[in-house]
Formats: C-alpha cells, sequence, structure tokens
C-alpha cells in the first residue's frame, strides 16, 4: 500500500506538502526551501524544513502515477518512470542554478580584487554549503555534480581569470613583505580543486581544473617575480648575500605550500623557483666558489652546496674546482715542507698530507653533507697530491717510503713518547694516507724492514701497537700482503719458547761454571728481509761454546733445518772494571764485532791492526766501521794517531775513559750504512716488482690460455694496481722475459698462448 | 536529550503527531536521519524530527528492528551488495520480525526505503521474495491480491518471452 498524501502537516514556516504527482507543485515547494538554502543559509536550516524538502522529492520520485502519466504498457516501466520524473526535477534545478549564477555573475562585475576574493569564497560557501544539505537526499552526488557543473560552466570561466589576477596580486603583495589573509587564498585553492570533475566518471575527481587555472598561471607569475627580484638583488649585492637572499625565499615558498597551497603545486613551484633563483644564476654562483675556497668559508660553501644540489647537474662544475683546490692545496703543503728534500723529516712530510686531508674531508662534511660524490672528487685529489709532489720528483717510491718512516718512528720504543690511545689514533691517520699510496709494494717492503729491526732488537713500544697496525694494513691489503709481517712476529714468539727451552736445558748440564746469558732468534729466511752478513767471521770463543751448544739443541729438535748467524744482528753487553776513574765498571753495549775486538783486549793490552784481522775474520770494511765507532767512543786509542784505521796501527786500552752514563751504547749503525739500506731496498723493490709481474701474467694466461697482447696488458694493470701501478713498458719486457723462458709462445694475430 | 553519561537521545514525530524517543546510535541506521544530524550538526539535536511519510505503528516497527541491528557493522555499499543479492537467506530473529501483515511488511518496505536503512529494506525485499519464489504466476495473484489486466494475448507473448525462464 502506497502511504497516503502527508496531510495536515505544516512544518515549521515551510507550506504543506504538495500534490506528490504534480511537478509544478513539487517544484514551487521545493524552489522556496532552495533559495532559502541559497541565499539565508547562515539563518540556519532546521529539522523540518530539512525532512520537508526531502520528503518532497521522495514522494515526488516514488510517485506511482509517474507510470501511467511516462509510459502506457510494459513490464519495469515503474521504475523508469521514476527516473524520468526525477529528471524533470533535476532539469528544473539546473534552470534555477543557471539563473542564480548568472545573477551572481552580474554581481561579480561590481567587484575587484580583494573584495572580488571576498565575494567569490562567500558564495562559494553557500553554495558549498549547499552540498552538505544534498548529501541526504537519494541522488546526493549528482545534485553535488550538477552543483559544481553549473558553477563552472555558468559562473567559473566567467569569472577564474579575475579571480586569479587577483590571488596573483595578493601574493605578490606577501612576497614584498605585507601580511595577507592567506586563508582566502586557501579556500580559493580548494574551490577550483574541488571544480575538477571527471567528464567520464562524476564520482572521480581530477586535478586538471585547478592545474590549468590556478597552477600554471601562479607559476608562471612565481617565475616572472623571481626573475625580476633576483636580477636586482643581484646586480647590488654580493653572491653571498644573494645566496641567503635566494635560501630564505626558497623555505618561504615551501612554507607557502604548506599553509595555503595544494599539495600538487609543491614540485612545480619547486622546481619554478630552482629554475629562476639557482640556475639562471648557476654561473654567477659557481665563480664565487673559488672565493669562497680560498677564504675558508665554510658556512657559505655549504650554502652554495644546498642550493645548487637542487637544480640538475648543478654540482658538477663545483666538484671539479674543489678537486683541483684540495690538489693544489697539498701540493702546496708538501713544497712549503720540501725546501730541504734531503733532510725531511717523515713525521713532517706526513703530518702535512694529513693536514690538508683532514681539513677537506672536514669540508666535505660539515659543507657538503659527506656527499659521496663530493668525498670521490676529495681521494682524487688526495691521490694525486700524495703520489705525484715535489718530494716525488725524484721518484714515486718517496711517499710511501717516508710515511713507512713515520710508523717506524711511531712504533719504535721511547720514540716520541706517544700514548698508547694516542698513538692508535695516529696510526689510524697512517692508514687515510696509506689509502692514497700508488705504490703499496714500497711500502710495504720499507715496513717489512723496519719491523724487522724493531723486532730483531727488540726496541718495539709493544706488541699491542704492532699488531694493531699490521692487522689495519691486512683490512686495508688483504692477507697476502701481511703474511711476511704476521710470520715475522709469530717466528719471534717461537723463539722466546725455543730460549726458555734451551736454558732449561743448560742447567740440567751443569757443564759449565760460566754461563754465558744469551739469546737466540731463529728467524724463518723467506719472511724476512735479511741477507746474510757480508763478511766472514770468527766469533770469540767466549761466547762458541754457547753457540755450538745451542745449534746442537736446536738441530737435535729440528732435523735438517740450517742456520745462518745474522752477525750484522748480533749485539750483546760487556763489564769493563779496568777504568781508574770510576769504582763501578761501565756497561758497554757492543755489537758482536765489537765484542770480538774488545775481549782480544783480555789477553792483551795492545793490538796491531792485523792480529785484530786475523783473530776476527772480519774483512777490513767491516772492522774499519765497529773499530771507528770504539775509536771515536775513546774506549780505545789508536797509535799512530790517524783519520783512519788500518794497516801498520796498533790498538791499547783507554784506562782514562770516562761517561757520564754507567751504560754506554756503542752499538750505532753509521749513516753509510743507513744509506746503504734504503738504497738496497729501493733495488729489492725493482727487482721484486719484476717477478710480480711475471708471476701474474703467468696467472692470467694460465687461466685463460690464449689472450690478445694488448688485453693481456690491461688485464695485468688491473690485477696489480693495489700494489703499485705498473709501466706498460715493464710490462712488455717481462712479456719478452716470458716468451725466452718458454712459458708463452706468439701466435697468430697479436696473440699469445700459454705453455704448460 | 542528553546528560553527560547518558545516551544522547532524539525525539521522532510521527506522521500521525505520537512523539517517541530513540538513542541517538539507534536512530542513525536510518542514513536519512544520520546525514541530516551530520548536516545539520549539535544545533539540531533538541529538535524534533518529523518523520512525515511515517506512521506510529510502523516506525515503532523499524525502531525496534534498529535497537536489535543497533552494532551491525555499518553497510558499504559497493563489494556487500553482490553478496546480498545473491541469497535469500534471513536470520532467524528478522524471519521472526518480518512475521507480520502484508500490509505492514509493505509499510516497513516503503519506510525503510524512505528513511535509507539498506539492511531493513533487503530483508523486507528478500521476505517478498520468498513469498513469490516457487509459485506460479496464478497462486502469486492471489497472495498479493492481484487483478489479471492482461489479455489472453498478451499473456501468452510474455509466457513465449519467458520461456527460457520456466522451471520445467
Amino acid at each position: 500500500m502506497p502511504p497516503t498524501v502527508a496531510t495536515g502537516l505544516r512544518p515549521g514556516q515551510m507550506p504543506p506538502q504538495p500534490n506528490r504527482e504534480d511537478i509544478d507543485a513539487t517544484w514551487d515547494y521545493l524552489q522556496l526551501g532552495i533559495t532559502k538554502i541559497m541565499t539565508n543559509l547562515q539563518d540556519g536550516m532546521d529539522l523540518t524544513a530539512y525532512m520537508g524538502i526531502y520528503t518532497a522529492v521522495h514522494n515526488f520520485c516514488t510517485s506511482q502515477k509517474a507510470t501511467t502519466m511516462s509510459n502506457a504498457t510494459g513490464v519495469g516501466q515503474a521504475h523508469r518512470g521514476a527516473h524520468l520524473l526525477g529528471e524533470d526535477l533535476y532539469r528544473k534545478l539546473k534552470e534555477y542554478l543557471n539563473q542564480h549564477l548568472a545573477g551572481l555573475y552580474q554581481e561579480s562585475k561590481a567587484h575587484t580584487d580583494e573584495a572580488l576574493l571576498a565575494f567569490y569564497i562567500r558564495e562559494w560557501d553557500r553554495h558549498w554549503v549547499k552540498r552538505e544539505m544534498d548529501e541526504g537526499k537519494k541522488n546526493t552526488y549528482d545534485v553535488y555534480t550538477l552543483h559544481l557543473c553549473q558553477w563552472r560552466t555558468e559562473l567559473f570561466t566567467l569569472v577564474h581569470e579575475k579571480v586569479m589576477d587577483a590571488v596573483l596580486k595578493l601574493v605578490e603583495k606577501q612576497r614584498n613583505g605585507e601580511t595577507i589573509e592567506h586563508g582566502q587564498i586557501k579556500q580559493v585553492v580548494d574551490s577550483f580543486v574541488s571544480l575538477g570533475l571527471d567528464e567520464q566518471d562524476a564520482s572521480k575527481s581530477t586535478l586538471d581544473i585547478y592545474r590549468s587555472h590556478f597552477e600554471d598561471p601562479f607559476l608562471a607569475a612565481t617565475k616572472a617575480f623571481y626573475q625580476a627580484e633576483s636580477k636586482a638583488f643581484v646586480s647590488e649585492n654580493s653572491v653571498v648575500e644573494y645566496m641567503k637572499k635566494a635560501e630564505t625565499r626558497l623555505d618561504e615558498e615551501e612554507e607557502r605550500v604548506r599553509l595555503y597551497l595544494h599539495n600538487d603545486i609543491a614540485s612545480a613551484l619547486r622546481k619554478t623557483c630552482n629554475e629562476a633563483l639557482i640556475a639562471e644564476h648557476s654561473a654567477l654562483l659557481r665563480d664565487e666558489f673559488q672565493v669562497l675556497l680560498d677564504n675558508d668559508r665554510e658556512e657559505d660553501m655549504a650554502r652554495m652546496y644546498k642550493l645548487l644540489s637542487r637544480i640538475p647537474d648543478g654540482l658538477d662544475p663545483l666538484r671539479q674546482k674543489f678537486e683541483a683546490h684540495v690538489r693544489n692545496a697539498g701540493l702546496a703543503a708538501v713544497a712549503k715542507v720540501a725546501s730541504d728534500a734531503e733532510k725531511l723529516e717523515p713525521k713532517v712530510y706526513v703530518e702535512a698530507l694529513l693536514e690538508t686531508h683532514t681539513q677537506y674531508q672536514t669540508l666535505v662534511k660539515r659543507a657538503f653533507t659527506e656527499e659521496p660524490e663530493f668525498t670521490r672528487s676529495l681521494d682524487n685529489a688526495c691521490r694525486e697530491f700524495v703520489n705525484r709532489n715535489e718530494i716525488c720528483k725524484a721518484g714515486s717510491s718517496r711517499s710511501p717510503e717516508l710515511l713507512a718512516k713515520y710508523t717506524d718512528v711511531l712504533l719504535r720504543k721511547s720514540g716520541t713518547g706517544v700514548e698508547e690511545a694516542e698513538l692508535d689514533g695516529t696510526l689510524t691517520q697512517i692508514m687515510t694516507v696509506f689509502k692514497y699510496i700508488e705504490d703499496k709494494d714500497v711500502f710495504q717492503k720499507f715496513y717489512s724492514r723496519m719491523l724487522a729491526r724493531r723486532l730483531v732488537h727488540s726496541n718495539s713500544s709493544s706488541d699491542d701497537s704492532e699488531t694493531s697496525m699490521i692487522s689495519k694494513l691486512k683490512e686495508a691489503c688483504g692477507f697476502e700482503y701481511t703474511n711476511k709481517l704476521q710470520r715475522m712476529f709469530q717466528d719471534m714468539q717461537i723463539s722466546k719458547d725455543l730460549n726458555t727451552g734451551f736454558r732449561e736445558h743448560t742447567k740440567l748440564l751443569h757443564s759449565d761454571k760460566q754461563l754465558l746469558d744469551s739469546s737466540y732468534s731463529i728467524l724463518g729466511t723467506s719472511f724476512w728481509p735479511l741477507t746474510a752478513p757480508h763478511t766472514t767471521f770468527n766469533p770469540p770463543a767466549e761466547i762458541q761454546t754457547d753457540l755450538d751448544r745451542f745449534s746442537l739443541y736446536y738441530k737435535n729438535k729440528h732435523e735438517g733445518r740450517k742456520l745462518t748467524w745474522l752477525w750484522q744482528l748480533c749485539k750483546g753487553e760487556v763489564k769493563a772494571g779496568y777504568f781508574r776513574n770510576s769504582k763501578t765498571p761501565y756497561t758497554l753495549q757492543v755489537s758482536v764485532y765489537q765484542m770480538a775486538i774488545l775481549l782480544l783486549f783480555n789477553d792483551k793490552d795492545v793490538q796491531t791492526y792485523e792480529d785484530i784481522l786475523s783473530a776476527t775474520q772480519l774483512t777490513s770494511e767491516v772492522h774499519d766501521a765497529a773499530m771507528g765507532i770504539l775509536l771515536k767512543a775513546k774506549i780505545l786509542l789508536m797509535k799512530p794517531d790517524g783519520d783512519k784505521p788500518g794497516p801498520g796501527k796498533s790498538f791499547h786500552l783507554n784506562y782514562d775513559f770516562k761517561s757520564k752514563k754507567i751504560r754506554v751504547n756503542l752499538n750505532i749503525s753509521t749513516k753509510t750504512e743507513s744509506k746503504q739500506e734504503e738504497v738496497d731496498t729501493n733495488k729489492t723493490i725493482e727487482e721484486d716488482r719484476q717477478l710480480v709481474l711475471q708471476s701474474a701474467i703467468v696467472r692470467i694466461m694460465k687461466a685463460r690460455k690464449k689472450m690478445k697482447h694488448t688485453v693481456l696488458v690491461s688485464e695485468c694493470i688491473s690485477q696489480i694496481r693495489t700494489r703499485f701501478v705498473p709501466k706498460i713498458g715493464d710490462i712488455k719486457k717481462n712479456i719478452e722475459i716470458l716468451l725466452d723462458k718458454e712459458y708463452l709462445e706468439r701466435l697468430d694475430d697479436d696473440e699469445l698462448g700459454y705453455l704448460a | 536529550m542528553s546528560t553527560d553519561n547518558g545516551p544522547i537521545m532524539i525525539s521522532l514525530q510521527s506522521n500521525d503527531n505520537n512523539i517517541m524517543q530513540v538513542e541517538k546510535a539507534v536512530v542513525e541506521r536510518s542514513l536519512l536521519i544520520k546525514n541530516m544530524l551530520d548536516d545539520l550538526g549539535e544545533g539540531a539535536l533538541g529538535q524534533t524530527v518529523p518523520i512525515p511519510n511515517v506512521t506510529e505503528p510502523v516506525l515503532r516497527k523499524v525502531i525496534e528492528w534498529c535497537e536489535h541491528h543497533r552494532n551491525d557493522p555499518p553497510s558499504t555499499n559497493d563489494d556487500e551488495t553482490d553478496n546480498r543479492k545473491k541469497t535469500t537467506d534471513i536470520d532467524e530473529w528478522d524471519q521472526k520480525f518480518m512475521q507480520v501483515d502484508q500490509e505492514m511488511l509493505f509499510e516497513i518496505i516503503l519506510a525503510s526505503n524512505y528513511l535509507d536503512i539498506k539492511p531493513l529494506l533487503d530483508v523486507g525485499c528478500k521476505t517478498v521474495a520468498n513469498m513469490i519464489k516457487g509459485k506460479s504466476p496464478e497462486e502469486i495473484r492471489k497472495t498479493f491480491n492481484i487483478t489479471n489486466d492482461f489479455t489472453p494475448e498478451e499473456e501468452e507473448q510474455i509466457r513465449r518471452e519467458n520461456e527460457w525462464a520456466e522451471d520445467r
């Protein structure tokens, strides 16, 4: 049963419900309500009116009479009929809106600028709320959409340009520092966004309208504004000032988006601003960069970095300048300390390198946010000035050599009295420089020699620091690089145990009353960078016994091993109680050669040059060097006096010897000796490199069997580069050598083959 | 009316001017009233809501249904429709609820349509559907007291058109 027509109901100020089948009556009833909503909404809307309008629409749409009105026969017509009726109402509503909006447009002509904005927003608000009310109805979205469509076609197309003009004027005012009512703009934005209806599907919205009618003019205005402003500003202010200005402007625009624009504009607006504020002045900014670098203006550089990072490819030129600048700074720092290349202290040199690196690393960190590309530029620059500077002119091995020497100074006992914690920090810094060194093999060579010396003379500052340094190197270059260093360390440990065993062994024998307090180091030939002595030597009888016993003991333990005594590294202490001026005996720390010479004087107070040589079997050069020190210290006196010991001279004990210290160190290596060692080291480096090259070539060829000459060369370089930078000439030379040795053969077409 | 702790009450006025107090949460099963209250805001709470299309007995019946279903999840429009359409199953309580005379049944359906209470509309329509199910046209006419206004020719034509749907 259909509900009976509501009668006798008088809700609020609304007239009674119209006849549900009469469209005109219904419309008249509705129009009353709608007009009230359109123009007087602020007076509020009561439930009765709301329900009244709703009921009228509902009744009209569900009216059964409609069936007969719209169509006579057929199944399912009733349903369609309701819709057709609804459409009548819909059309009426549309007409009504058109009229209303046309009226509004006429009114809008009277307003300009901000007044227009206010007007637009006021009217928009009304229609907005209208939507809210309509949502209650059945066909809510249709009605809502209808309103939007009508608004768009009837009003928006006519006024949007003027509205936009007003908006832009307002924004410009704000950019010029005035305070504005930005809520208005926000509402305009919202209204433009709401008008974006999808033509196909009314329930979806797009931003097209907003984009074309708001964003585009807004961006154009922004661009024009900043182009003009920045041009004027740059001509009157410094670049540094301009950067500050640009930075604030960019921040302001971000804030603007957040405050009252739609998020959709954010990236486009940023791009526009970047273009107008940065890209158009990028050349100017970049020119200023050198000045900032020279004056160390960290903050300004950070600002420039931030600005230029906002535009594509903005930073590349900066990086190039930065790299060149760091390289020059490094070279200058080296040049400053390089005035006397021969006497250059390793410490001074390494610190000069480090200082430059640290300075610019800090800059990269603080100003350039540690951006990877900048870090790479820094690395490139450092590699340049570490390997190719004034000191390295003589040869690129100078850098690793000096670095290794500085490490030695640090790790040697008593060297500089550096605290352990501090020491580790310094070692880490050493590794920083090490990272840039190209000839890592040179460093390895020098380092292992100096480590050997520290271990043999047991004057390493601490085992912990040594291990820590070795593990740092291992981390940087791999197991192979530090293998020998580690083995050297192990040998020392094994020797310690060996000595303990030997001491117990001798105790058991009880054979000698006068036990020699001895200690031996057994060093594996292949791990230690040491060579057998250049001289023959006949050790004094006093130590020979102990020596023989140890040899026997060792050979029993390890059959088939051959011991070679490295006399040049042996040392000992002798006590001498013959001095007239001192009651306490002096202890003389001497090399084993010096010991042999001195012990001869136990038998006779005077010895001739010839006697000494024949007793000790030393070559004259080695003897002269050892004797030279004894003479210089005035332990022995020479007759007749002369510059150098030699045939025909004789030596006697100096009973009047005086010294402030009880222990006198006579085991000093002479300058010429250490010089010689350096030359030797450098020579072995060259030899080793040839071997490294050859083994690399053979390794590659063994894997590949056949290879083009040029490919082999480049493969070789890439394999060896971690150790040193090979010269192409050297590679070719070594390929020739391997061809001669028949490891390789020539094939057709410039190819090489591997011969097993 | 709202007190500090108690539920907010809404007064409804039926077609025959009876006023009844209903909890807001219950009455909001009607999307019409819910939307209206949302639209008009706080200010509307004190007013009486006129329901000009529904008489008191029907309104009470509808409210009864709303009370029982007050905690149902709000119906979503899209995915659920499918399921609703597929089956004519009605839960037990609703079946009992719908055991009313035909006039009341149609009043409930109309009221639920008017008040925009979809689930109730569904229950009502399903009940009607179950009454139709498995019946011949003659039986259906008898059930709903419908006079046959087709001419024999018209009826013959419709039968032919719908032959495929005949249950044989």
